[in-house]
């Protein structure tokens, strides 16, 4: 190890009082939950691994989140439960429940609506604390559609590999539409005091075992003011479902998605970055690239809005069309701040590249659906990629920077489909 | 650990189809792809990091992985961050298990010398391994839970405690010693359970 004592300092040998109490205050709430088996294909080679035990009281099983969403949806871990859809089951105008993807980094919570509070603190003029009822009285509730993505999505795609969960190269965000009231209504109400520079989000969420870290992130004061940025309770117009956050989630749109703390119980308002694990060793990417296989280096910095990305929703991989009729590619683009500036489709691998329409509209933080006509010239298996290009200039790149933790995969896509005399 | 080879099954992978063009990053169009192996590799550490690390998450985090010893350094740092328990002198034990076994660069075969000493490893010890016990209880010190001396000196004297520390560790439970919940081990046989309750209760 570089620095031994530096490792052991932060070792936490025994439970916090704090983490005791929330595990006794959860169990106490009667919200038990009973010991259903998971998946057996999951645990079907499970006999010599030590038997990761029955759900624990007070969280949902993974069996019981999985049967709610689409059987597109593929796990890519069990424990925290992982998983989305790829690119070609994404071919909707806004992300259904069932498609949205699960990113866990704990256990997932079965929490009370009735028994949630949600306390605002730090630098604040006023503690406050509200119920779901309070906080949907005092404050205007408003809906966006707004796009999460996971950091690491796409990471499977990074030669060689890189360290974490590998997430299939395609599909592992989601474009829902989120209700719930402004964050900055309610910081405003709590008052914001001066020097306040970051938001931390702390959720209802625990581990395993008593010592696990709690999931904290923050983001800039400027990020948590902005408008679109919420405290949801509602998901595609429905209740927040369990493993999205029930009862209360905050929302970041555009940002990596734990960013958008679920389950969220406690705001707190600092005068710096938040100092935890899940900001000083993970959720970075460097400042400067680095050779693959390399550590962290020291002065990377925290991920924050996803760069400009796209992906083509139709046709799927290997779909079959008859020659002489035109094929409608369709696609989502998106970037995590900023604006769309255009999509350019390629059916020569590159060499030259053709503009697609994009529908013009739609909430500032919501995908943009492209679409372009194809008539294939003759017969044979054809490709198609697309490039997205932001505001700025910044355009998809063929292959996104490797990086220790292969976040923010951003390269081009490319889908191939066969076409028939 | 044991290694069945008939453990590793082959599923078709989860469509590999989009790619991205350039490089290496260029794949055929559908492939297949092995499951991770959902055991270790037998070598030295393995039954430690086994133990500690499949505590919270399933292994093939690790058997699907091949980093550097830094970034394996990195990794463990991090999930000592994250609460892992773990002793300070088993540290290098673990990170020197993964960036020899899950190496970027090398990943060498089984260590037919470990292999061997696992199978013929005191029973008693493999159970504690292998059912990850050692995460949370130590002989002399506690750790999540009670030292196994602790619970020894309890029900010294009394004669139904080999039944009773037997089902509390099949059926789990709090409250006897705090509130952290004991996960249940009803995989563990009836044979094992009395294995393991009489071992604990020869430690007083």
């Amino acid at each position: 190890m570089p620095d031994k004592n530096n490792v052991l300092k932060g070792r936490p040998v025994v439970a916090q009082p704090a983490r005791r109490e929330f595990i006794a205050r959860i169990a106490g709430t009667g919200a038990v939950v009973a010991a259903a088996s998971l998946p057996h294909e999951l645990f079907a080679q499970a006999a010599e691994a030590p038997k990761p035990s029955a759900d624990p009281a007070g969280t949902v099983p993974n069996s019981a989140v999985l049967a709610e969403k689409n059987p597109a949806l593929k796990p890519h871990s069990e424990r925290p439960l992982t998983g989305s859809v790829t690119a070609e089951n994404h071919n909707f105008a806004v992300t259904p429940n069932d498609r949205m993807f699960i990113r866990n980094n704990l256990l997932t919570p079965d929490l009370d609506a009735g028994k949630h509070r949600l306390t605002v603190k730090g630098l604040v003029e006023r503690e406050l604390t509200f119920s779901l009822d309070e906080l949907q009285r005092s404050f205007p509730v408003v809906s966006v559609q707004g796009m999460l993505e996971c950091a690491g999505s796409g990471r499977a795609a990074y030669v060689p590999n890189a360290s974490g969960t590998p997430w299939p190269p395609t599909g592992g965000m989601g474009c829902p539409k989120w209700t719930g009231v402004r964050l900055r209504d309610v910081l405003r109400a709590a008052g914001i005091k001066p020097g306040t520079a970051h938001v931390a989000g702390q959720g209802g969420d625990f581990g395993v075992i008593a010592t696990a870290a709690p999931v904290i992130r923050s983001v800039p004061l400027a990020k948590a003011l902005e408008e679109n940025t919420l405290i949801a309770f509602a998901m595609n117009d429905g209740p927040l479902p369990k493993i999205h956050g029930y009862p209360l989630r905050l929302v970041v749109p555009g940002w990596v998605g734990s960013a958008s703390t679920k389950w969220v119980h406690t705001i707190t308002l600092l005068d710096a970055p938040f100092k935890g694990t899940f900001m000083d060793s993970s959720y970075r990417i460097p400042r400067i690239a680095v050779r693959p296989g390399e550590k962290m280096p020291a002065d990377a910095i925290s991920t924050e809005a996803w760069p400009v990305k796209s992906m083509i929703t139709y046709p799927a991989p290997n779909a079959t069309f008859k020659a002489g009729k035109p094929v409608l590619i369709e696609g989502r683009a998106w970037v995590g701040e900023g604006a769309i500036e255009k999509v350019e489709v390629s059916f020569n691998e590159g060499a030259s590249w053709q503009r697609a329409a994009i529908n013009s509209g739609g909430d500032k933080y919501a995908w943009r659906i492209f679409s372009y006509e194809f008539w294939p010239p003759s017969a044979g298996y054809a490709t198609v990629l697309a490039r997205a290009t932001d505001e700025k200039g910044n355009v998809q790149p063929i292959v996104s920077a490797w990086n220790p933790l292969g976040y923010f995969w951003n390269g081009i896509h490319r889908v191939g489909f066969m076409v028939e005399a | 650990m044991r290694v069945p080879p008939a453990a590793r099954r082959v599923v078709p992978a989860v469509t590999a189809v989009m790619l991205a063009i350039g490089g290496a990053a260029v794949a055929p169009l559908s492939a297949q792809e092995a499951a991770p192996a959902r055991t270790l590799t037998p070598g030295k550490g393995a039954d430690l990091t086994m133990a500690r690390c499949a505590l919270c998450h399933e292994i093939t985090h690790i058997t699907r992985a091949r980093l550097s010893r830094g970034e394996w350094q990195d990794n463990v740092r991090n999930m000592i961050e994250r609460g892992m328990p773990i002793a300070p002198d088993e540290i290098p034990i673990v990170v020197e298990y993964l960036a020899t076994y899950y190496n970027r660069s090398a990943a060498p075969a089984a260590d037919p010398a470990a292999a061997s000493a696992a199978a013929a490893q005191d029973p008693v010890q493999r159970l504690l391994g292998d059912n990850a016990c050692l995460s949370c209880h130590g002989v002399d010190q506690k750790i999540v839970g009670p030292s196994f001396r602790e619970v020894a000196a309890r029900y010294a004297g009394d004669a139904g405690a080999g039944a009773r520390i037997a089902g509390k560790i099949k059926a789990g439970g709090a409250g006897n010693w705090g509130t952290i919940p004991m996960p249940p081990h009803a995989g563990l046989s009836d044979a094992e359970l009395a294995q393991l309750a009489a071992w604990i209760l020869a430690r007083k």
